[in-house]
C-alpha cells in the first residue's frame, strides 16, 4: 500500500510540474483552405455585435466549408475571460485584442507569427507605421483594425437647453460647471471603472502642458511626481467646479453599472462623455439618433492642442495554438479587406486602418458619423501614441486608486501622487525583469 | 450455513476499489491535482506567459507588505464575523416559525427557500443594484418614513451591509438544516417541560438549543467556510469599493489571477486562505469537542 501511495504521489507531482511548464503544439500553414470550424472572439457594444454577426453570415455564405463560431460580449470582464482562455490553452483561433495584450501575452508566444500567413493575409493596404503597432520583437503578432483616440462627445439636446457651447479649451471646460450648476446636470462624466477616463483626461492635460509622455513606449514612467500631482489637482478641480460628478455621487447613482447603460446618461443628467471614436457607437445607441455630437479636442488658451492620445483601438491576432492558421488568416483578411464585409461593419470598430476597407466605406457613402469626426479631429492635431504599458490592468488599478482617494478626500493630491509614482515605477521594473 | 454471494464483476479483492473508482478519479483529477499544482505554482513567479522561475516563499513573504492583501483579509474577517452569526440567528428563528404544524405551512417553507434557489445570479444582482442606487426603492422608502437617503455604495459600512443583506436573504439551506433538526426533537420533551411549568422561552433555551447543537455546528462550519470564500456578491455589487472596503480575499485572488496574470501570487494567497479556513474549522471542532 505504501508503495502504491508513493507511485501515486510521484505521478501526481510530475503531472503537476509538467502542466505548469506545458508547451503546446504549433501548426505550420499548409497553403490551402480545408473544411473546418474556427472560433472568432471580440468584445464591444450591440452595434458592433450586430454588424459582426452579419459579416460572419456573409462569410458563411461565401465559404460554407469554413464555419465561424462567434464568441462575443461586453468589455467588462473580457480581459479576464480571454487571459484565462489563453493561459489555459483554449484561446479562440482569431481574437480581437487590446493594444496592451501585445505586451501581456506576446512574451510567451501566445500569438501566431502573421508573417507566415501571407498566402491568405493581404497587408498591402496598410502603412508600415500602422503595421508596426502589432509587432513584437520584429514579429508581426497582430494587425491593427483601426487607429483611434478618445474624444469628447456631448448630448446636444442638453447643451442647447442650457444655452451652452461645447468647450474648446480646458478653462472653458472648467467654466462650464457654473452654467450647469444647481441643476443636478453635469457637462461631462469621467469614470474610474474599466474605462478609467478620469485619469486619462488628466494625463492629456499634463501632456499638453509639459510635452512629456506619461509612459514611454519602452515602458518607463515619463511623468515626474509633480506632474502626477498636477494631473490629480486638475481632476479634483473638475469635481470641485461641478464639471463632473465626484466618485461618491457616481458610485451611489450608478452602482457598478457601465455609464452607457446608466439612467443618468440616458436621461441626460450626464451630458458629455470621453470615449474612443471606435467605441462611441454604444453611447450613440442609448440616445435618440443624432443627439450625441463630437466636440472639439481641448487646447490650452494659446491654442496648443498637443497631448491627446491615439492608439490602435483594437487588433486582430491568431492564436499560436490554432490548428487552422490558413483558414484563420483567410477569415482575418475578409474582416480587414473585403469590400462587402467593410460595408457591413461600417465604423463599428472605428475608421478602418486598411485602405481597402476605408475606400469601400467611402465609395458606399458609409465613411461618416462620430467615429469619422473624431478621427478627422485627431488627424489635425499633434497626437501622442499611447504606450501599451499605460493600459495594463495593474496600471489602471494605480490610477483609479489615486483618483478615488483624492475624490473621497482620504488622501491629498501630493500623497496620492507619491504613492502612484512609487507603485508605477516598482511595477514597471518588475514586469520588465 | 453461510450464504455465498456471486461477485458481479469477478475481481473479488478489488471490487470495493472498483466501485469507488468514479469518485477517486474525479477527486484526483478535479481536486487533488489542482490542489498540488496550486501549491507548486504558489512557489513560482508564473504569469502564464514568460519563463517561470522557482522563487521559494517570496510570494508568501510579499503578503505581509501587500496593502491589498492586508486590507482584503481584514474585510473578509469582518464580513464573516457579521454574516455568520446573523445568518444563523435569522435562519433559526425562521425555522422555528416554519416548524409550526399549521395548514399550508409547506407553501411558506417553499416560499422562504426560493431566494436560495435564485442565489446571487446576474438578474438578482442587477435588481439588487437598482434597489440601492441613490434614487432606488430603498432610499425612496427611507424618505417616505422620514429618514435621509443613504449613499449605499460610496460608504464602507452601507456597502458591506448590502452584501451581507444579499447573503442573508439566501438563508434557505441553513434554514432547512435547522428545520430538519427541529423535527427530530421528540414532542414529549416539550410536553414534559410544559407539565413542569416551563414557558416557551425556557423550553427553547433548555430543550431546543441544546438539541440543535449538531445542526448549529454544521451550519456554523458551512457558513464560515462559504463566507471566507465570498466572491460573487462583492464582485457584482460593489466591485470591491469604495476604496477596497468590500474587497474580499476571494476577489483579490481573482484580480491577481485573471486581471494581473500574477498566477504565482494568486495561488499563494489561495493557500493562505485554505490554511486560515482549515485552522478556523479545526478550532471550532476542538471547542465543540471540549464542550
Amino acid at each position: 500500500m505504501k508503495k502504491l501511495s508513493a507511485i501515486f504521489t510521484a505521478v501526481l507531482l510530475s503531472a503537476a510540474l509538467s502542466a505548469c511548464a506545458e508547451k503546446k503544439s504549433f501548426t505550420e500553414p499548409d497553403g490551402k483552405l480545408d473544411s473546418c470550424s474556427i472560433r472568432f472572439s471580440w468584445w464591444g457594444g450591440d452595434d458592433r455585435h450586430e454588424a459582426t454577426l452579419k459579416a460572419i453570415d456573409l462569410w458563411n455564405e461565401k465559404h460554407p466549408d469554413i464555419n465561424i463560431i462567434p464568441e462575443y460580449g461586453g468589455w467588462d470582464g473580457w480581459t479576464e475571460k480571454l487571459s484565462s482562455q489563453i493561459n489555459g490553452g483554449t484561446a479562440p483561433d482569431i481574437m480581437q485584442i487590446n493594444y496592451d495584450w501585445l505586451v501581456s501575452f506576446s512574451g510567451g508566444n501566445k500569438f501566431y507569427d502573421l508573417g507566415k500567413l501571407k498566402n491568405f493575409l493581404d497587408l498591402s493596404g496598410y502603412d508600415e507605421d500602422i503595421l508596426s503597432f502589432g509587432e513584437n520583437n520584429n514579429i508581426l503578432n497582430a494587425v491593427t483594425v483601426s487607429v483611434s483616440g478618445r474624444g469628447l462627445f456631448y448630448n446636444s439636446d442638453v447643451y442647447k437647453s442650457f444655452g451652452a457651447e461645447y468647450p474648446h479649451t480646458w478653462n472653458e471646460l472648467l467654466a462650464l460647471g457654473d452654467k450647469f450648476d444647481d441643476n443636478g446636470v453635469y457637462p461631462i462624466d469621467l469614470d474610474i471603472q474599466s474605462g478609467g477616463t478620469a485619469w486619462y483626461l488628466a494625463v492629456v492635460y499634463v501632456q499638453q502642458k509639459t510635452g512629456r509622455e506619461f509612459i514611454t513606449m519602452d515602458g518607463k514612467l515619463g511623468f515626474s511626481e509633480e506632474d502626477i500631482k498636477t494631473a490629480l489637482d486638475f481632476y479634483k478641480q473638475l469635481e470641485d467646479n461641478h464639471v463632473i460628478r465626484n466618485v461618491r455621487s457616481r458610485t451611489d447613482e450608478d452602482g457598478n453599472a457601465a455609464l452607457y447603460q446608466s439612467p443618468e446618461f440616458i436621461s441626460g443628467k450626464v451630458a458629455g462623455i470621453l470615449e474612443w471614436g471606435s467605441s462611441v457607437g454604444k453611447y450613440e445607441m442609448s440616445l435618440p439618433e443624432g443627439i450625441l455630437e463630437a466636440g472639439p479636442m481641448l487646447t490650452d488658451d494659446s491654442g496648443n492642442s498637443d497631448g491627446w492620445l491615439i492608439k490602435p483601438s483594437m487588433l486582430y491576432a491568431i492564436s499560436a495554438e490554432t490548428q487552422y492558421p490558413d483558414e484563420s488568416a483567410a477569415f482575418m483578411n475578409f474582416l480587414l479587406n473585403d469590400e462587402e464585409c467593410a460595408d457591413i461593419l461600417g465604423t463599428t470598430r472605428g475608421i478602418p486602418a486598411s485602405s481597402y476597407a476605408e475606400k469601400s466605406l467611402e465609395k458606399n457613402g458609409k465613411l461618416k458619423g462620430l467615429a469619422l469626426e473624431n478621427h478627422t479631429m485627431l488627424e489635425q492635431i499633434n497626437t501622442f501614441t499611447i504606450s501599451p504599458y499605460m493600459e495594463l490592468a495593474k496600471m489602471k488599478e494605480f490610477y483609479n486608486e489615486a483618483v478615488e482617494s483624492v475624490s473621497y478626500n482620504t488622501s491629498d493630491t501630493a500623497a496620492a501622487a507619491k504613492k502612484m509614482y512609487d507603485s508605477i515605477n516598482e511595477y514597471l521594473e518588475k514586469i520588465k525583469k | 450455513m453461510k450464504k455465498k454471494y456471486n461477485n458481479p464483476v469477478g475481481v473479488e479483492n478489488y471490487t470495493g476499489l472498483l466501485l469507488i473508482m468514479p469518485f477517486v478519479v474525479g477527486f484526483v483529477l478535479f481536486t487533488l491535482y489542482p490542489f498540488v499544482c496550486s501549491f507548486i505554482l504558489g512557489l513560482t513567479d508564473c504569469d502564464g506567459i514568460n519563463e517561470t522561475d522557482f522563487i521559494g516563499f517570496e510570494n508568501y513573504s510579499h503578503m505581509f507588505s501587500d496593502e491589498d492583501f492586508l486590507k482584503s483579509s481584514a474585510v473578509t474577517f469582518r464580513y464573516a464575523l457579521i454574516l455568520v452569526p446573523l445568518k444563523l440567528i435569522f435562519s433559526l428563528l425562521t425555522a422555528l416559525l416554519l416548524s409550526a404544524e399549521i395548514k399550508g405551512i409547506g407553501i411558506f417553507r417553499t416560499a422562504f427557500y426560493i431566494p436560495s434557489i435564485l442565489g446571487s445570479n446576474l438578474a438578482i444582482v442587477i435588481m439588487w443594484q437598482f434597489l440601492f442606487t441613490s434614487d432606488g426603492l430603498v432610499n425612496q422608502l427611507l424618505e417616505i418614513i422620514g429618514f435621509a437617503p443613504v449613499g449605499w455604495y460610496s460608504q464602507p459600512v452601507p456597502a458591506m451591509f448590502i452584501i451581507v443583506l444579499l447573503r442573508l436573504w439566501e438563508f434557505g439551506s441553513t434554514m432547512i438544516i435547522f428545520l430538519n433538526a427541529l423535527k427530530d426533537i421528540p414532542k414529549e420533551y416539550y410536553d414534559a417541560a410544559k407539565t413542569d411549568g416551563c414557558n416557551s422561552i425556557k423550553s427553547f433555551f433548555h430543550i431546543t438549543l441544546p438539541l440543535l447543537k449538531k445542526a448549529i455546528f454544521l451550519n456554523l462550519i458551512l457558513q464560515t467556510v462559504s463566507a471566507f470564500q465570498e466572491f460573487n456578491a462583492p464582485y457584482m455589487l460593489t466591485g470591491g469599493g469604495p476604496e477596497k472596503n468590500t474587497l474580499t480575499i476571494g476577489m483579490l485572488i481573482y484580480n491577481e489571477m485573471f486581471r494581473y496574470s500574477d498566477i504565482g501570487y494568486a495561488n499563494a494567497v489561495s493557500w493562505v486562505l485554505f490554511v486560515v479556513i482549515a485552522v478556523i474549522t479545526a478550532l471550532m471542532f476542538k471547542v465543540v469537542k471540549n464542550n
